[in-house]
């Protein structure tokens, strides 16, 4: 502590300098936390996936009888199967994607934030929906308001296109669905389609008693109806996200590199501002030398020279990164699609060994040329 | 005038290399924010390409009204041939109208890496080939109509398992096997192909995606165009091939170019900050230097273009090897993104945008050093030590 003056000194003889260093520094840290914070985002999404839960899909395009379902609930393993139908469309204007789930899925679901009481709420409702809270703020719509959505793929009954929910319930978002969600009733769907279409459904969603043998009844539920006239394709949530979510990029990799590349940008320029302050002020350091300050301590002076913009950069840097992710449905356009970053333990690990490390590595030269300086002819300015 | 510039900015590039490592920042910096940022817009530029390239403005794809992809679109059975007849439709020798019916559906497919994913299965009819000019087998041979036959694009038979020619796709009707590899030079390249009318049997599908038709000339779209949107029979939508295919690949691409240039900015933000710095230090270290010249009679002015011409020069070498890394790494590697294969690429285009924002760095980062050197008080700088 009693060498903080000193370092101070060191510092501030160039503020110019240091100023700079220390906005470069907080622009790469942004970057840094961002980028490791979208892959903590990624991975928290990736752990909340469940194994016990299988999506049961049309093998290719097309709807499913609904009697499928009956037929699944009764194969080994299985502790529930629902139902699911969707309707896609736009509100109002064509690029104002809609996308609704419709089926019960209170009990395949038991993970997500909507509360018991919601879900009676939307049960009590026959043309019910309940809004996540991202949808709600982005169609301007509360409790008691009514929701209309075009889709022009979806014929009712009486002819028209035109959806229309009420909607009782506002929840909170869930990670996985960075984009918000909208639920309503299988019922009332499946009633107003024309007769020719009804009893149908877009999908299953089969829960596992045992979690551990998801994938296996997945194959098996594939097996039951390769050679039916509705193949499927079945797979837990778990692995739909691993083959799907990141469309084939390697999130981790793409995320690690552009951080390393942030970081090596900095870590040259923290190097050489501390290779060109221990050059203008040798004669600095000889006098310390000379008046009994070792080795070691002119190194840790130096190292703390470096380090103090690199902490300080880093504590902004994330702290910055963490105010531009609570901002990411505000800033950008809906339909982002990508994880939110998230700051965990992880991020400021990575954030912080970067920093220790550049600090690290921009001391070391400056403080091997330190060491090795001959005191009489640096005291005389000869260098 | 111009005479002072050169000689003040000659003068100083001979001392660069005495503040080599100094100067490196600003390269490194650049050469980190373009490298990083054309890297990573590399796959939403190639997917794009791909995807224009695939658009023909001498085409002109119908579609059911107000569907935004293919997938959306349905034209049933007994509409098509209204459209077919439509005028400002090339003819082929026999005199028939060149409409495709056209299928389009997902199919699920085994990535190299042994990941699953999806790509388009295409149905074509006959008079497709006449359509598609530029798509040719390279190996094997083309289905035959009426029979349960694949043709695979060389970017599918590249990044998935099973498209060799003899392999079987699973089909709802049963094992449709593979006879032939096809190139087109475009998006198509990643999809399968068969015959419309026996897919349509297979899917248990009564209606077409939609058609799509060679116009006579490109200037026929409007003559095709208005006979269909005004015939009362008909509820479809009309576009060119090649302004579809820009829509789409907009709407494919945005958030990942997005997101890159995100990535970008940050950076240069960073790298901005960089170049401040070294300039303020390179106007420092050649204080006497420009005191000296200023007391021989040289203007301030040509200091100070020297100052920013410095950093534009060491800029935009930077932006330069950042952009040839992102290249030598990135173009021309085959890639795929979702149901899109493609070839990820950084094209002239890009080196072009990485000058430009090298520049545009360089003139934010030099500007205030350069009114610095241009301000330098002579008399104290010649003294000063």
């Amino acid at each position: 502590m009693k060498f903080l003056p000193l370092v101070w000194a060191a510092l501030t003889r160039k503020p110019a300098r240091a100023v700079l260093t220390l906005l470069a520094m907080i622009a790469a840290f942004t970057l840094v936390g961002l980028m490791t914070g979208m892959n903590a985002g990624f991975k928290a999404i990736e752990a909340m996936t469940r194994s016990d839960r299988i999506y049961v899909n049309p093998r290719f395009q097309g709807l499913m009888p609904a009697a499928m379902g009956k037929q699944i609930a009764g194969m080994p393993g299985v502790a529930a199967v629902i139902p699911v139908g969707e309707v896609w469309g736009y509100y109002q204007v064509q690029r104002n994607n809609v996308y609704v789930g419709l089926g019960d899925f209170e009990r395949s679901r038991p993970e997500w934030p909507v509360t018991p009481a919601q879900w009676l709420l939307l049960r009590q409702d026959p043309d019910g929906m309940i809004m996540s809270r991202i949808q709600a703020e982005r169609w301007h719509k509360r409790v008691g308001d009514v929701f209309t959505m075009n889709a022009p793929s979806f014929n009712r009954m009486d002819g028209t296109k035109t959806w229309r929910f009420k909607v009782v319930a506002v929840a909170p978002d869930i990670a996985l669905n960075p984009d918000g969600y909208l639920f309503a009733n299988l019922t009332y769907f499946d009633k107003s389609k024309p007769l020719s279409e009804q009893g149908q459904v877009g999908y299953f969603e089969v829960m596992a008693a045992d979690p551990e043998k998801g994938s296996q009844i997945a194959r098996a539920i594939d097996d039951t109806y390769a050679s039916s006239g509705t193949p499927t394709r079945s797979f837990t949530d778990r692995a739909g996200f691993e083959n799907g979510q990141a469309n084939g990029v390697n999130v981790e990799k793409v995320t690690r590199d552009v951080s390393l590349a942030g970081l090596a940008m900095i870590l040259f320029l923290t190097a050489n501002g501390i290779a060109q302050s221990v050059r203008e002020r040798f004669a600095e350091f000889a006098a310390l030398k000379t008046i009994g300050y070792g080795d070691r301590i002119v190194m840790l002076l130096v190292f703390l020279e470096a380090a103090l913009p690199c902490v300080t950069g880093a504590g902004v840097g994330i702290g910055l990164a963490a105010i531009l992710s609570g901002m990411v449905n505000h800033l950008l356009p809906p339909g982002w699609g990508l994880p939110v970053p998230v700051m965990t333990l992880p991020v400021y690990l990575f954030a912080g060994l970067g920093a220790a490390v550049i600090a690290l590595a921009s001391t070391a030269l400056p403080a091997l040329k330190l060491r090795r300086m001959d005191i009489a002819t640096a005291l005389s300015g000869r260098t | 005038m111009l005479r002072q510039i050169w000689i003040v900015s000659a003068l100083n590039f001979k001392s660069l290399m005495g503040r080599f490592w100094q100067s490196m920042v600003i390269v490194v910096g650049l050469a980190a924010t373009i490298g990083v940022m054309l890297s990573m817009l590399s796959l939403s530029v190639g997917m794009r390409e791909a995807y224009l390239r695939a658009g023909d403005p001498g085409r002109a794809i119908v579609v059911s009204k107000g569907a935004e992809s293919e997938a959306q679109s349905s034209i049933t059975r007994d509409v098509a041939p209204l459209i077919a007849d439509g005028p400002g439709i090339a003819k082929d020798k026999d005199g028939k109208p060149l409409a495709d019916r056209g299928l389009n559906m997902g199919v699920p497919v085994l990535r190299k890496d042994g990941s699953k994913g999806y790509t388009t299965m295409r149905g074509i009819a006959v008079e497709g080939q006449g359509v598609r000019p530029e798509l040719h087998i390279v190996a094997g041979r083309m289905f035959q109509p009426g029979r349960r036959e694949m043709i695979v694009g060389v970017g599918a038979q590249a990044l998935f398992r099973h498209m060799q020619i003899g392999d079987k796709v699973i089909l709802p009707d049963g094992e449709w096997p593979i006879v032939g590899v096809f190139a087109t030079g475009d998006l198509l390249e990643g999809q399968l192909l068969g015959d419309t009318e026996t897919l349509l049997t297979a899917m248990h599908k009564t209606a077409y995606n939609s058609i799509l038709v060679r116009l006579t000339s490109q200037d026929s779209l409007d003559t095709f165009k208005k006979a269909l949107t005004t015939n009362p029979a008909l509820s479809v939508t009309v576009e060119r091939h090649s302004d579809w295919y820009k829509r789409v690949a907009s709407q494919s691409t945005f958030v990942l170019a997005l997101l890159a240039y995100i990535v970008g900015a940050v950076m240069a933000i960073g790298a901005l900050f960089g170049c401040l710095n070294t300039m303020y230090s390179a106007v420092s270290t050649r204080s006497r230097e420009i005191a000296t010249l200023r007391a021989l009679g040289y203007g301030a002015l040509p200091v100070a273009v020297s100052v920013v011409l410095e950093a534009v020069l060491l800029a935009v070498s930077g932006a330069l090897i950042g952009a040839a890394i992102a290249w030598v790494l990135y173009d021309g590697k085959q890639d795929v993104f979702g149901n899109s294969v493609f070839h990820l690429s950084v094209s002239h285009v890009q080196f072009e945008l990485g000058v430009t924002w090298a520049v545009v760095v360089a003139l934010a980062g030099g500007l205030l050093p350069s009114i610095r050197a241009a301000r330098l008080p002579v008399v104290d700088a010649l003294r000063a030590t």
